[in-house]
Protein backbone atom coordinates (compact mmCIF):
# COMPACT_ATOMS: atom_id res chain seq x y z
CA UNK A 1 0.00 0.00 0.00
CA UNK A 2 1.53 3.23 -1.04
CA UNK A 3 1.51 6.39 1.04
CA UNK A 4 1.14 8.48 -2.06
CA UNK A 5 -2.43 7.33 -2.53
CA UNK A 6 -4.70 10.18 -3.48
CA UNK A 7 -7.12 9.85 -0.61
CA UNK A 8 -9.57 12.66 -1.25
CA UNK A 9 -11.39 10.81 -3.98
CA UNK A 10 -15.08 10.66 -3.27
CA UNK A 11 -16.80 13.35 -1.37
CA UNK A 12 -19.36 15.95 -2.12
CA UNK A 13 -17.06 18.28 -3.93
CA UNK A 14 -15.44 15.72 -6.14
CA UNK A 15 -15.88 15.87 -9.86
CA UNK A 16 -17.06 12.72 -11.53
CA UNK A 17 -15.31 12.92 -14.87
CA UNK A 18 -16.33 10.58 -17.64
CA UNK A 19 -14.27 9.31 -20.54
CA UNK A 20 -16.73 10.28 -23.27
CA UNK A 21 -16.27 13.96 -24.13
CA UNK A 22 -20.02 14.38 -24.45
CA UNK A 23 -20.40 14.12 -20.65
CA UNK A 24 -19.39 17.18 -18.71
CA UNK A 25 -17.96 17.08 -15.22
CA UNK A 26 -20.59 16.73 -12.52
CA UNK A 27 -20.71 16.62 -8.76
CA UNK A 28 -22.10 13.69 -6.80
CA UNK A 29 -24.75 15.06 -4.42
CA UNK A 30 -24.83 13.80 -0.82
CA UNK A 31 -27.88 11.67 -0.01
CA UNK A 32 -29.63 10.24 3.01
CA UNK A 33 -31.54 7.02 2.34
CA UNK A 34 -33.98 5.53 4.80
CA UNK A 35 -36.30 2.54 4.41
CA UNK A 36 -39.32 1.70 6.48
CA UNK A 37 -41.95 -0.94 5.92
CA UNK A 38 -43.92 1.16 3.47
CA UNK A 39 -41.08 2.18 1.17
CA UNK A 40 -37.86 4.11 0.72
CA UNK A 41 -37.22 7.82 1.24
CA UNK A 42 -34.22 9.58 -0.33
CA UNK A 43 -33.08 13.11 0.52
CA UNK A 44 -30.50 14.66 -1.83
CA UNK A 45 -28.59 17.93 -1.37
CA UNK A 46 -28.93 19.96 -4.55
CA UNK A 47 -28.14 23.56 -3.61
CA UNK A 48 -28.81 26.17 -6.24
CA UNK A 49 -31.04 23.93 -8.35
CA UNK A 50 -34.39 25.38 -9.39
CA UNK A 51 -37.27 23.04 -10.20
CA UNK A 52 -36.98 23.49 -13.95
CA UNK A 53 -33.35 22.36 -13.97
CA UNK A 54 -34.00 19.11 -12.13
CA UNK A 55 -34.49 15.86 -13.99
CA UNK A 56 -35.54 12.75 -12.06
CA UNK A 57 -35.93 9.70 -14.27
CA UNK A 58 -36.95 6.15 -13.52
CA UNK A 59 -36.22 3.52 -16.14
CA UNK A 60 -35.77 -0.23 -15.98
CA UNK A 61 -35.13 -0.41 -12.29
CA UNK A 62 -32.76 2.56 -12.33
CA UNK A 63 -33.46 5.89 -10.72
CA UNK A 64 -31.33 8.77 -11.95
CA UNK A 65 -31.06 12.33 -10.69
CA UNK A 66 -29.62 14.99 -12.98
CA UNK A 67 -29.65 18.63 -12.03
CA UNK A 68 -27.99 21.88 -12.88
CA UNK A 69 -27.47 24.65 -10.38
CA UNK A 70 -27.66 28.25 -11.38
CA UNK A 71 -26.62 30.90 -8.93
CA UNK A 72 -27.18 34.39 -10.27
CA UNK A 73 -23.85 36.19 -10.22
CA UNK A 74 -23.12 39.74 -11.28
CA UNK A 75 -21.22 40.52 -14.45
CA UNK A 76 -17.46 40.75 -14.23
CA UNK A 77 -17.21 38.42 -11.26
CA UNK A 78 -13.68 37.29 -10.48
CA UNK A 79 -13.91 34.07 -8.48
CA UNK A 80 -11.13 33.73 -5.91
CA UNK A 81 -12.08 30.74 -3.76
CA UNK A 82 -13.99 27.78 -5.13
CA UNK A 83 -15.25 24.83 -3.15
CA UNK A 84 -18.12 23.90 -5.44
CA UNK A 85 -16.47 23.66 -8.84
CA UNK A 86 -19.13 22.48 -11.23
CA UNK A 87 -22.80 23.40 -11.30
CA UNK A 88 -24.04 19.95 -12.44
CA UNK A 89 -25.17 17.18 -10.12
CA UNK A 90 -25.58 13.55 -11.14
CA UNK A 91 -26.37 10.40 -9.23
CA UNK A 92 -28.10 7.14 -10.04
CA UNK A 93 -29.42 4.25 -7.99
CA UNK A 94 -30.72 0.85 -8.86
CA UNK A 95 -34.21 0.21 -7.57
CA UNK A 96 -35.18 -3.28 -6.51
CA UNK A 97 -38.37 -4.75 -7.95
CA UNK A 98 -40.35 -4.64 -4.72
CA UNK A 99 -40.51 -0.86 -4.98
CA UNK A 100 -43.26 0.69 -7.05
CA UNK A 101 -41.55 3.02 -9.49
CA UNK A 102 -44.82 4.23 -10.97
CA UNK A 103 -45.74 5.96 -7.73
CA UNK A 104 -42.58 7.91 -7.00
CA UNK A 105 -43.25 11.17 -5.22
CA UNK A 106 -40.63 13.90 -5.67
CA UNK A 107 -40.46 17.38 -4.19
CA UNK A 108 -37.76 20.03 -4.26
CA UNK A 109 -37.61 22.53 -1.42
CA UNK A 110 -34.73 24.88 -0.58
CA UNK A 111 -32.31 22.81 -2.61
CA UNK A 112 -33.26 19.50 -0.97
CA UNK A 113 -34.85 16.86 -3.20
CA UNK A 114 -37.10 14.47 -1.29
CA UNK A 115 -38.02 11.27 -3.11
CA UNK A 116 -40.52 8.82 -1.73
CA UNK A 117 -40.71 5.42 -3.41
CA UNK A 118 -43.42 3.22 -1.94
CA UNK A 119 -43.35 -0.53 -1.94
CA UNK A 120 -45.54 -2.43 -4.34
CA UNK A 121 -48.88 -3.48 -2.88
CA UNK A 122 -47.97 -7.12 -3.21
CA UNK A 123 -44.65 -6.59 -1.46
CA UNK A 124 -46.05 -4.94 1.65
CA UNK A 125 -45.56 -7.07 4.74
CA UNK A 126 -48.76 -8.76 5.77
CA UNK A 127 -49.88 -11.15 8.42
CA UNK A 128 -51.16 -14.51 7.32
CA UNK A 129 -54.10 -15.72 9.26
CA UNK A 130 -53.77 -19.30 10.45
CA UNK A 131 -57.04 -21.19 10.54
CA UNK A 132 -57.45 -23.77 13.27
CA UNK A 133 -58.44 -27.36 12.47
CA UNK B 1 -10.19 5.15 -1.05
CA UNK B 2 -10.12 1.53 -2.23
CA UNK B 3 -6.64 1.06 -0.76
CA UNK B 4 -8.09 1.49 2.69
CA UNK B 5 -10.15 -1.65 2.31
CA UNK B 6 -7.25 -3.86 1.32
CA UNK B 7 -4.55 -2.48 3.62
CA UNK B 8 -4.23 -3.11 7.33
CA UNK B 9 -6.66 -1.27 9.50
CA UNK B 10 -5.31 0.39 12.60
CA UNK B 11 -2.21 2.44 12.00
CA UNK B 12 -2.70 2.82 8.25
CA UNK B 13 -6.22 4.13 8.67
CA UNK B 14 -5.16 6.77 11.17
CA UNK B 15 -2.25 7.82 9.02
CA UNK B 16 -4.62 8.30 6.09
CA UNK B 17 -6.90 10.42 8.22
CA UNK B 18 -3.94 12.55 9.25
CA UNK B 19 -3.05 13.09 5.63
CA UNK B 20 -6.67 13.97 4.86
CA UNK B 21 -6.59 16.51 7.67
CA UNK B 22 -3.44 18.04 6.22
CA UNK B 23 -4.90 18.17 2.76
CA UNK B 24 -8.04 19.85 4.08
CA UNK B 25 -6.03 22.43 5.99
CA UNK B 26 -4.01 23.19 2.85
CA UNK B 27 -7.21 23.69 0.90
CA UNK B 28 -8.67 26.01 3.51
CA UNK B 29 -5.42 27.84 4.34
CA UNK B 30 -5.65 31.57 4.21
CA UNK B 31 -9.25 31.56 5.40
CA UNK B 32 -9.32 31.62 9.19
CA UNK B 33 -11.62 28.93 10.50
CA UNK B 34 -13.10 29.62 13.88
CA UNK B 35 -12.10 27.21 16.64
CA UNK B 36 -15.62 25.90 16.67
CA UNK B 37 -15.82 25.30 12.91
CA UNK B 38 -17.30 21.95 12.00
CA UNK B 39 -14.76 19.47 10.62
CA UNK B 40 -16.53 18.35 7.50
CA UNK B 41 -16.50 21.62 5.51
CA UNK B 42 -20.24 22.13 5.44
CA UNK B 43 -21.48 24.29 3.88
CA UNK B 44 -19.11 24.78 0.94
CA UNK B 45 -18.46 28.37 -0.06
CA UNK B 46 -17.52 30.09 -3.28
CA UNK B 47 -16.02 33.55 -3.02
CA UNK B 48 -15.62 36.08 -5.78
CA UNK B 49 -15.30 39.79 -6.23
CA UNK B 50 -16.29 42.45 -8.69
CA UNK B 51 -15.13 46.02 -8.93
CA UNK B 52 -17.62 47.22 -6.39
CA UNK B 53 -18.57 44.21 -4.30
CA UNK B 54 -17.51 40.95 -2.76
CA UNK B 55 -19.83 38.05 -3.53
CA UNK B 56 -20.04 34.99 -1.33
CA UNK B 57 -22.25 32.00 -2.11
CA UNK B 58 -22.85 29.47 0.65
CA UNK B 59 -24.32 26.15 -0.53
CA UNK B 60 -26.54 25.19 2.41
CA UNK B 61 -29.69 23.37 1.31
CA UNK B 62 -32.52 22.55 3.70
CA UNK B 63 -31.98 25.40 6.15
CA UNK B 64 -34.55 27.82 7.51
CA UNK B 65 -33.19 31.26 6.56
CA UNK B 66 -34.63 32.83 9.69
CA UNK B 67 -32.46 30.52 11.80
CA UNK B 68 -29.26 31.42 9.94
CA UNK B 69 -26.89 33.68 11.78
CA UNK B 70 -24.87 35.89 9.44
CA UNK B 71 -22.76 38.58 11.10
CA UNK B 72 -19.72 40.74 10.42
CA UNK B 73 -17.30 41.68 13.15
CA UNK B 74 -13.89 43.31 12.68
CA UNK B 75 -13.58 42.27 9.07
CA UNK B 76 -14.67 38.68 9.63
CA UNK B 77 -17.90 37.42 8.12
CA UNK B 78 -19.40 34.55 10.12
CA UNK B 79 -22.13 32.25 8.83
CA UNK B 80 -23.51 29.96 11.49
CA UNK B 81 -26.55 27.76 11.76
CA UNK B 82 -27.82 24.29 12.34
CA UNK B 83 -29.30 21.69 10.06
CA UNK B 84 -31.51 19.01 11.52
CA UNK B 85 -32.27 15.67 9.94
CA UNK B 86 -35.68 15.52 8.29
CA UNK B 87 -38.38 13.91 10.43
CA UNK B 88 -38.79 10.68 8.54
CA UNK B 89 -35.15 9.83 8.99
CA UNK B 90 -35.16 9.28 12.73
CA UNK B 91 -37.94 6.76 12.91
CA UNK B 92 -37.61 3.69 15.12
CA UNK B 93 -38.41 1.02 12.59
CA UNK B 94 -36.65 2.80 9.75
CA UNK B 95 -33.38 1.44 8.44
CA UNK B 96 -30.82 3.96 7.24
CA UNK B 97 -28.78 2.95 4.19
CA UNK B 98 -26.91 6.18 3.61
CA UNK B 99 -26.25 9.18 5.80
CA UNK B 100 -23.98 11.36 3.74
CA UNK B 101 -25.71 14.69 4.28
CA UNK B 102 -24.33 16.83 7.03
CA UNK B 103 -26.56 17.42 10.07
CA UNK B 104 -25.76 19.49 13.09
CA UNK B 105 -24.36 22.89 13.88
CA UNK B 106 -21.96 24.57 11.48
CA UNK B 107 -19.95 27.75 11.36
CA UNK B 108 -17.87 29.19 8.53
CA UNK B 109 -15.78 32.31 8.80
CA UNK B 110 -14.50 34.36 5.89
CA UNK B 111 -11.91 37.07 6.21
CA UNK B 112 -13.02 40.16 4.34
CA UNK B 113 -10.51 42.52 2.77
CA UNK B 114 -10.18 46.03 4.14
CA UNK B 115 -11.97 47.36 1.07
CA UNK B 116 -15.21 45.73 2.24
CA UNK B 117 -17.85 48.04 3.68
CA UNK B 118 -19.71 46.21 6.48
CA UNK B 119 -22.58 48.65 6.33
CA UNK B 120 -23.49 47.62 2.79
CA UNK B 121 -24.41 43.94 3.06
CA UNK B 122 -27.26 42.06 1.42
CA UNK B 123 -28.04 38.40 1.93
CA UNK B 124 -30.55 36.26 0.04
CA UNK B 125 -31.45 32.60 0.47
CA UNK B 126 -32.67 30.93 -2.74
CA UNK B 127 -33.00 27.22 -3.57
CA UNK B 128 -30.62 26.28 -0.80
CA UNK B 129 -27.95 28.86 -1.71
CA UNK B 130 -27.20 31.81 0.52
CA UNK B 131 -25.84 34.68 -1.60
CA UNK B 132 -24.12 37.45 0.32
CA UNK B 133 -23.10 40.67 -1.36
CA UNK B 134 -20.79 43.03 0.49
CA UNK B 135 -20.20 46.40 -1.12
CA UNK B 136 -16.75 47.91 -1.20
CA UNK B 137 -15.87 51.30 0.20
CA UNK B 138 -16.42 54.00 -2.39
CA UNK B 139 -12.84 55.16 -2.09
CA UNK B 140 -11.49 51.71 -2.92
CA UNK B 141 -13.40 51.22 -6.15
CA UNK B 142 -11.23 51.55 -9.21
CA UNK B 143 -11.58 54.84 -10.92
CA UNK B 144 -9.88 56.31 -13.93
CA UNK B 145 -8.22 59.66 -13.68
CA UNK B 146 -8.39 62.02 -16.60
CA UNK B 147 -5.17 63.69 -17.51
CA UNK B 148 -5.53 67.32 -18.44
Amino acid sequence: MSNETDLVRRDEGTLAERDTPARRAALVPAVDIVEDKTGVTVWADLPGVPKDKLDVKVHDGRLSIEAEACVPTPAGLNVTHVEVRAPRYERAFSISSDLDTSRVDASLQDGVLTLRIPRREAALPRRIEVKAG
Amino acid sequence: MSDLFFGNFGTDLFREFDRLQQQMSVLTAGRPLSLRASPGVFPPINIGSTDDSIEIVVFAPGIDPAALDVSIDKGLLTIAGERKRPEGAVHEDARSYARERFAGAFRRVVELPSTANPDDVQAKYNDGCLSIRIGKHESSKPRSITVQ
